[in-house]
């Protein structure tokens, strides 16, 4: 059993694992850089440990300076979260041998199926498809090239190493080819310190349907239904719901399954999700083909869906596991009840060709209400730092049915105010009230097609917003001379 | 529009009155940039500061600043003073919380002057190429 916990990571995701350390009676032991002193994991946490300087490779990708942390804090866990070091075999194996139990499946696992080509050997070889797709050995511009014109165009260049569309380039025309290549090379080497790149066939109205799996260390493997996470801007996902609106019975049966016999094949232990397309433009109903895309491993930034319609706490089983106990279910009594539906809000500004905003929090209220769940790793007065992923907070509705979800989610949008840095929600809401997201008929491709339409401006200030916003500029026009510096009308301390 | 009444019910969320239906509107901010939200919707009124870079293109003859649009790591530079650039041509490649992105001549010009370099940390609103 685990006994204090390292989280190697920041934000919502680290405020999520330490509340599940919280649960189970494990001391948590935060860490952070100069750039989150006082930022909402390191309050939350039993311990917090400062890493080192706000660049992301002195400090939440340095492995020397976590590994040392742990040691210094006696932890005797580390768990990564994702992004960071999460799918890092090298990390994972720094931590075995610093006699950390790593919680994540082993290193030889993280590396199989971290490597694009290896994972797709692998689960051809267990008899599940994949889309057409070449690895060059030769990783020249021109190696790369020749094997965009093998694939054919539309084509996909990816990072080999990495996930989350870091080092991702879409190629439709000939003339993309030279600029994309170089890009894809740097990104993938800034996120993930290896430059290696993937060619991909691109499914142009492919559904993004992935399979959470969980396994333990006797070698049991469950599955807990299906994500679809189709709709994504610049392939980085927005809106992510379970059950998927395209899969049948028998087409989840079938996918499931081969979800389960690619984590048998990597003999995969704790927490991960294969990824697949679903090709809805060869075939409706049962029939349309699904492929294998890749397989990470790790807890996902969409979990909390599958843990709303599960009702099953994939945290703390990650940390059960991790610690050698059983899986703490059976198949046989995971079910799937009900929708849920989970927005990221990003600090982006959606009228400005979605540009990543920095900045202070000046006001930043979070709903309460029945069925919503938020997860975040900020609050009022906070920074949201120009260092790191954008994310600020996951907003995850559940209700009876998908209509009902998707009604709550826009419901908890609109009451939930974040001012001092610019957001996606008005952009979240425009996609969640679009009659096509609405019939379920939101493919990979959507926002690519659709997102021009779905663009928000301002529009015009409405007269009762301008009287707030004077009302706010006059009284602080008089605030130097007078302390109470409100209008209040009505005042319940008299 | 009829009777308005206004209360703030806590910090920077006030109650308003309209025509007697309730609309709950937060505000946040200094005076010069004053921050409001209704029903999922931002409302930002910022008191009019330099013109940026960016809304100068409309004035061909005079020197054009090509400006940061938020604070990057600088990747790469692809220009240099004297170059001639068309409309499109990716300039600089700025990173910004782990994405790239390129910034582009607005129109067909001459660099006048590169104001940055790679790894430079440059602020929103930094000149990174004067074009002429």
């Amino acid at each position: 059993m685990i006994r204090r916990l390292l989280i190697a990571n920041r934000g919502e995701i680290a405020v999520r694992i330490i509340r599940a350390c919280r649960e189970l009676g494990v001391e948590s032991v935060a860490v952070y850089s100069e750039a989150d002193a006082g930022a909402a994991h390191v309050v939350a946490a039993d311990r917090a440990i400062a890493i080192g300087p706000a660049r992301a490779s002195d400090s939440y990708l340095s492995m020397p300076r976590i590994v040392a942390a742990a040691r210094d804090a006696q932890a005797d866990a580390v768990h990564p979260g994702y992004g960071f070091l999460a799918e890092n075999a090298v990390f994972a194996e720094a931590c075995a041998a610093a006699g950390l139990v790593f919680v994540g499946p082993p290193a030889a696992v993280i590396a199989r199926m971290g490597s694009k080509i290896e994972a797709r050997r692998l689960v051809q070889a267990a008899g599940v498809p994949v889309v057409p797709g070449d690895t060059p050995v030769d990783q020249s511009d021109d190696g790369i090239s020749a094997a965009i014109q093998r694939v054919g165009l539309p084509a996909l260049v990816k990072a080999a190493a990495g996930g989350g569309g870091k080092g991702m380039r879409r190629i439709a025309d000939p003339g993309e080819v030279l600029e994309a290549i170089p890009a894809a090379r740097r990104e993938a080497i800034a996120a993930f310190g290896d430059g290696t790149l993937y060619v991909e066939r691109l499914i142009a109205r492919g559904h993004h349907v992935e399979v959470q799996v969980f396994g333990d260390s006797r070698g049991r493997i469950v599955h807990l239904f299906e994500r679809d996470c189709s709709v994504q801007r610049r392939h980085q996902k927005i809106l992510e719901e379970s059950p998927s609106p395209v899969l049948t019975p028998v087409l989840r049966e079938r996918m499931t399954a081969a979800a389960v016999a690619c984590a048998q094949a990597a003999r995969y232990t704790n927490a991960g999700t294969v990824e697949f397309l679903v090709d809805v433009s060869r075939g409706s109903g049962d029939a349309p083909p699904f492929y294998f895309l890749e397989m990470n491993t790790r807890l996902q930034v969409e979990h909390p869906v599958t843990e709303a319609v599960t009702g099953l706490d994939l945290v703390r089983a990650q940390l059960l596991v991790a610690g050698g106990e059983p899986l703490p279910w059976d198949a046989a009594h995971i079910s799937q009840r009900g929708h849920a539906i989970e927005a990221r809000i990003y600090a982006e500004d959606p009228s400005a060709n979605f540009v990543p905003q920095a900045g202070r929090l000046l006001l930043y209220r979070e709903p309460r209400l029945p069925g919503v769940r938020i997860d975040s790793g900020v609050g009022e007065g906070s920074d949201v730092p120009v260092h790191y992923d954008p994310i600020i907070a996951k907003v995850i509705a559940s209700a009876e049915t998908r209509p009902l979800a998707m009604a709550r989610l826009s419901a908890a949008l609109r009451a939930f105010p974040i001012l001092g840095v610019r957001t996606n929600v008005p952009f979240l809401l425009r996609v969640l009230e679009d009659a096509s997201f609405q019939r379920g008929e939101m493919d990979t491709g959507f926002l690519d097609r659709e997102g021009a339409r779905l663009m928000v401006e301002d529009g015009e200030v409405p007269d009762f917003v301008k009287r707030v916003i004077a009302l706010g500029v006059q009284a602080q026009d008089v605030s130097s001379a007078q302390p109470h510096r409100t209008a209040r009308s009505w005042d319940p301390w008299g | 529009m009829g009777s308005v009444g206004i209360t703030e019910v806590a910090e920077g969320e006030y109650l308003v009155e309209v025509d007697g239906r309730h609309e709950r509107v937060y505000a946040a901010g200094p005076a010069h940039d004053r921050w409001a939200f209704w029903n999922g919707r931002v409302y930002r009124l910022a008191a009019q500061t330099a013109p940026r870079a960016r809304l100068r293109r409309d004035r061909p003859a005079a020197m054009q600043a090509i400006a940061a649009p938020m604070p990057a790591t600088v990747v790469k530079v692809l220009v240099s003073a004297g170059q001639t650039v068309k409309k499109g041509d990716t300039m600089v490649v700025l990173e910004a919380m782990k994405m790239e992105l390129p910034i582009r001549a607005t129109n067909d010009a001459v660099v006048a002057a590169v104001r940055c370099a790679p790894g430079d940390l440059v602020q929103a609103d930094a000149t990174l190429i004067e074009l002429t």
